[in-house]
This record gives structure tokens, C-alpha cells and sequence, in this order.
């Protein structure tokens, strides 16, 4: 087959899409559903721009073919605030952890993932686990410092 | 957009090796080769998508053996605690292939066939003694995945054959392994070369059974004899740091590249392997017992 229709959670809403499969899931989600708060930078899974959570799990989704989300959960940077920011949103802003802005949709999403599964996780897990993104401006510092501050926001102090 | 394909999703082994004969197709799994070289304008008219083999993602054991099935992912390794403490060159190894990202698509199966001798999984798989399972439309055999290749980017496997699983041997008390892997970058890097071993201790502190195997040294990822042979029988009290480095680079056959001569890769596995043997060895000495069942050590790692 060389189209698919899929059927899929994106923030929390449906959508239903026939589509050509030789398309990416961040392909996917600029072109045809108009979210282009995923940024794409490198194209082959190398910077982390295009970092999505798909089925609870973070991933580049510029190297995920389309016809595998049919089915399937993502949240993208636009599904992080409603009304208000998220407190990791809120975390950046607050200590200065963007500064061009690119790589920032991904490092939200990665960061997310980390709190997710660890709620208070330390610097080395941090570090470990945001080898994925790649920034070419903050020098790291102040996004590791955002989502410390996050993490103490959403579940309080390691004791 | 990527060059343009026909997609297909057999939902079982027979249906994806009757794919695969019929039209060349090009297997996908996590698609972090596959998908990587599409975007370079790479042309496959056919992929064959296996993630919907439930049969391949499942993690089984006996008494004897682990079997991983093909889609195993390297971030599965990685998150158990299991792996961590028994089987820790495996765990070295998964856990440090690309990124997060890539841990949570790449799998076990797909870094094997792909066949680069970089492949961070094949080196610590072959310290256990790993044997592939390989699925044809007549039927499954094995082959050891050291026998596995037979040149960069070429393994045995037929056109009508996938892999199915990979089989590791369970260790016995007081053993340990390691994995080293140097790269330039501490993340995101290939390796510039690496080197796994396994040792098992008698009570005596002899050491009964070893496994070395070279990454990025050679064509493909190889067993490593020389320190085996070395090791096989000698108390760990007379085991020489020198010559055991020595030995370690005797079958190493690195290249000069862009990244690297091929002496400061020498350079760097001789010293690499003294390490790999000593973290190994404290390994083995903490080792008092066998490893439990997988069911029974279900931790998550938060490092
Ligand atoms: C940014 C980045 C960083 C990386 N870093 C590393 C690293 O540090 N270390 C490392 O080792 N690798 C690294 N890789 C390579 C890659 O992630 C691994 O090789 C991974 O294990 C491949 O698995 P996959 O499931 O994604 O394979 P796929 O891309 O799906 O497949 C790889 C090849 O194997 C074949 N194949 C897959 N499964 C089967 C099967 N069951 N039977 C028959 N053929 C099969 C495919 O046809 C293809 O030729 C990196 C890749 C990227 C993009
Ligand atoms: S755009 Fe996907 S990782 Fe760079
Ligand atoms: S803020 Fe510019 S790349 Fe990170």
C-alpha cells in the first residue's frame, strides 16, 4: 500500500487522516494537522528538535514513519498548556533556559518525559537522559537549572 | 518527504519472510538505520514494517538461556535493573547507543542485522555466548551470532529469512562482564573502538570461563581469543595487566579513519581492556550467588 488512513490521539484530540506512508510522524504533524510548534532541525535523529511523546515515550519524530502512530498517543509542545504554561514552560521562562527558542519544543518534551518517569531525578540523570538534545546557544546550564526547578515545583524536594 | 515505498505489515513471521522473497523488501524495525538512510535519498521500494509481530518483542528465559526477541529495545535493557547488575556488559552496551530517543526505537535485532562494527549490542551479546534464531518460511535455525556476519553491512540471512531472536547463556555465580566504549562524545557517538569481556571465578579464585570480543576493530564485531585463552584457568592473583593488554589487541585489526589512526586505537584497547577486566572482575567477586529469574528482580533504574 502506498496510503493509510490513520486514526490517531494528538493532545488529547482525534484526528483521522488518509495519508501517503512515505511520511514522517513530525512530517505529519506540521503539514497536515498544522502543529509546527515540533521543530525539525537535523532530520536524522542527531538534535532532538522534533521530540514528541508517543505512546509515553519521547522520541525524534522526524525518523517515526506515519503508518506506526495509526492507533497511537502523541503530545506534542502544544499539548503542554491549556490555559496556563506548564510548570516546566514556567521553569524555563523563569531562569532563562531559551534563548533562540529552537531546540526549546524538544527539551520541554524530553524534559517531560524525564519527570514523567523520575520525579526527583538527579543532575547526572538529567544529563543522561537529555543526550538527545542538542543546543546551540544556552550552553545547558539554565535548562538543566529549569528543570530542577520544574521538578521541585511539581513533587517538592528530594528528601 | 522521504523517496516514495510500498509499505506492508504482516502481523506474523511466515507472512514477513513470504514478503521479504517476494519482493526484496527491506525489513524495517525501529527504522534508526532504515529511515536514517531514506532521508539521505536512499531508495527502497519495499518496506516491510515487523513491528506488529508481537512474538518479537517478548523477553523469555529458561534455565539455561535468555532469549531476546528481535525487537527488544536497546532502552528495555537499559530501564531494568535486572540486566544492570547480571548481565551489566549487555547493560553497559544498550545503554549507551545515541540518545534517549533512539534507545526507546532502536532494537536489539535491528543493530545486529544492520552489521556496522560499531554496533554497540553485538560485542556484549557475544561475551554470553549469543546464538541467533533465524525464521524462513521452512522453518527456524540457529547461528551464533559470531558467525553471524560476513562483511560491514552483510550477515548470513537469506532473502526469504528474518531474524527472530537472539539467545544468551545464563551466568553462573561469582561471574561479572563489562563493556567499554570510547567515543570522542559522551553521548550521541559512535565508537571509536570497544571491548567486552566476561570472566567466571571458581571458588578459588581461578578463573573457569572468559569472553572477549572487539568493537570496531575489525570488519565486522569479533571474538577476541587471545585473553580468553590467557585468562582460561589462572588465578586471578597471577593474571599481568601488561601482557593481558597485550593479548587484547593481538587480533585487532582497526583502520585509520577520519576519527581515528589505527595505532591510537591500539593504543586505546590495551588500556581498555585492563579496565574492562578489572571492573569485571569486582563484578564477579560481588557475584556470591547466580543470578535469580528475570521475573524475580523487576526494578527500574533511576541512576
Ligand atoms: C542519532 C543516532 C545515533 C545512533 N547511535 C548509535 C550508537 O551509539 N551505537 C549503535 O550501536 N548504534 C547507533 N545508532 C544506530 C541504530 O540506532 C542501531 O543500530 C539500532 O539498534 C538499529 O535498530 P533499529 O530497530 O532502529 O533498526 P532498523 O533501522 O529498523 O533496521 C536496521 C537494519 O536491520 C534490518 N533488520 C532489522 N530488524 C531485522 C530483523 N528482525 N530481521 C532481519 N533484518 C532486520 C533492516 O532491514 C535494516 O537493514 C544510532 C542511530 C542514530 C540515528
Ligand atoms: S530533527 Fe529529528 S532529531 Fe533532529
Ligand atoms: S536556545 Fe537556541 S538552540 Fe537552544
Amino acid at each position: 500500500m502506498d496510503r493509510k488512513t490513520i486514526n490517531v490521539t494528538i493532545n488529547g484530540e482525534q484526528y483521522i487522516r488518509n495519508v501517503e506512508v512515505y511520511m514522517t510522524l513530525a512530517e505529519f504533524l506540521r503539514e497536515e494537522i498544522g502543529l509546527t510548534g515540533t521543530k525539525i532541525g537535523c532530520n536524522e535523529g542527531e538534535c532532538g528538535g522534533c521530540t514528541v511523546i508517543f505512546n509515553g515515550r519521547p522520541v525524534n519524530s522526524c525518523i517515526v514513519l506515519v503508518n506506526e502512530i495509526d492507533g497511537g498517543d502523541v503530545l506534542t509542545i502544544e499539548g503542554m498548556s491549556q490555559d496556563e504554561l506548564h510548570p516546566i514552560q514556567e521553569a524555563f521562562l523563569e531562569v532563562g533556559a531559551v534563548q533562540c527558542g529552537f531546540c526549546t519544543p524538544g527539551m520541554v518534551m524530553s524534559a517531560k518525559a524525564i519527570l514523567d518517569q523520575n520525579h526527583h531525578p538527579s543532575e547526572a540523570y538529567i544529563r543522561k537522559n537529555m543526550e538527545g538534545n542538542i543546543c546551540r546557544c544556552t550552553g545547558y546550564v539554565r535548562i538543566m537549572k529549569g528543570i530542577i526547578l520544574a521538578a521541585e515545583r511539581m513533587y517538592g524536594k528530594a528528601e | 518527504m522521504l523517496p516514495r515505498f510500498d509499505l506492508y505489515e504482516p502481523k506474523t513471521i511466515a507472512e514477513a519472510c513470504a514478503l521479504k522473497k517476494e519482493h526484496n523488501g527491506r525489513i524495517l524495525a525501529g527504522g534508526t538505520d532504515v529511515v536514517i538512510d531514506m532521508h539521505g535519498g536512499k531508495e527502497f521500494p519495499v518496506i516491510i514494517d515487523i513491528k506488529g509481530i508481537e512474538e518479537l518483542e517478548t523477553i523469555t528465559e529458561d534455565e539455561n538461556t535468555i532469549t531476546f526477541g528481535a525487537l527488544t529495545r536497546h532502552r528495555t535493557i537499559e530501564e531494568s535493573v535486572f540486566f544492570k547488575k547480571y548481565y551489566s556488559a549487555l547493560w553497559d552496551g544498550c545503554s549507551q547507543v545515541g540518545s534517549v530517543q533512539i534507545r526507546h526505537r532502536g532494537t536489539l535485532g535491528g543493530n545486529i542485522c544492520n552489521a556496522v562494527p560499531s554496533a554497540d549490542s553485538i560485542g556484549p551479546l557475544q561475551v554470553f555466548d549469543a546464538v541467533c534464531t533465524v525464521a524462513s518460511p521452512e522453518g527456524d535455525r540457529e547461528v551464533a551470532l559470531k558467525d553471524f556476519f560476513i562483511g560491514p553491512k552483510k550477515t548470513i540471512l537469506g532473502p526469504d529469512e528474518i531474524l527472530k531472536s537472539i539467545t544468551i547463556q545464563k551466568l553462573k555465580a561469582r561471574s561479572g562482564s563489562c563493556y567499554i566504549k570510547y567515543g570522542r562524545r559522551k553521548a550521541m557517538d559512535l565508537a571509536l573502538c570497544g571491548i567486552s569481556c566476561m570472566i567466571e571465578l571458581d571458588e578459588n579464585d581461578t578463573i573457569v570461563k572468559s569472553r572477549w570480543s572487539l568493537t570496531t576493530a575489525a570488519p565486522t564485531s569479533i571474538r577476541n581469543y587471545p585473553p580468553e585463552e590467557y585468562l582460561t584457568g589462572r588465578n586471578i592473583k597471577d593474571v599481568d595487566l601488561d601482557e593481558l593488554g597485550k593479548l587484547a589487541v593481538k587480533d585487532a585489526k582497526p583502520r585509520s579513519s577520519w576519527r581515528s589512526s589505527a595505532e591510537f586505537r591500539i593504543a586505546l584497547l590495551d588500556e581498555m581492556a585492563k579496565r574492562a577486566y578489572q571492573n569485571a572482575l569486582s563484578r564477579a567477586l560481588e557475584a556470591k550467588t547466580a543470578p535469580p529469574l528475570m521475573s524475580e528482580e523487576t526494578g527500574f533504574n533511576v541512576f
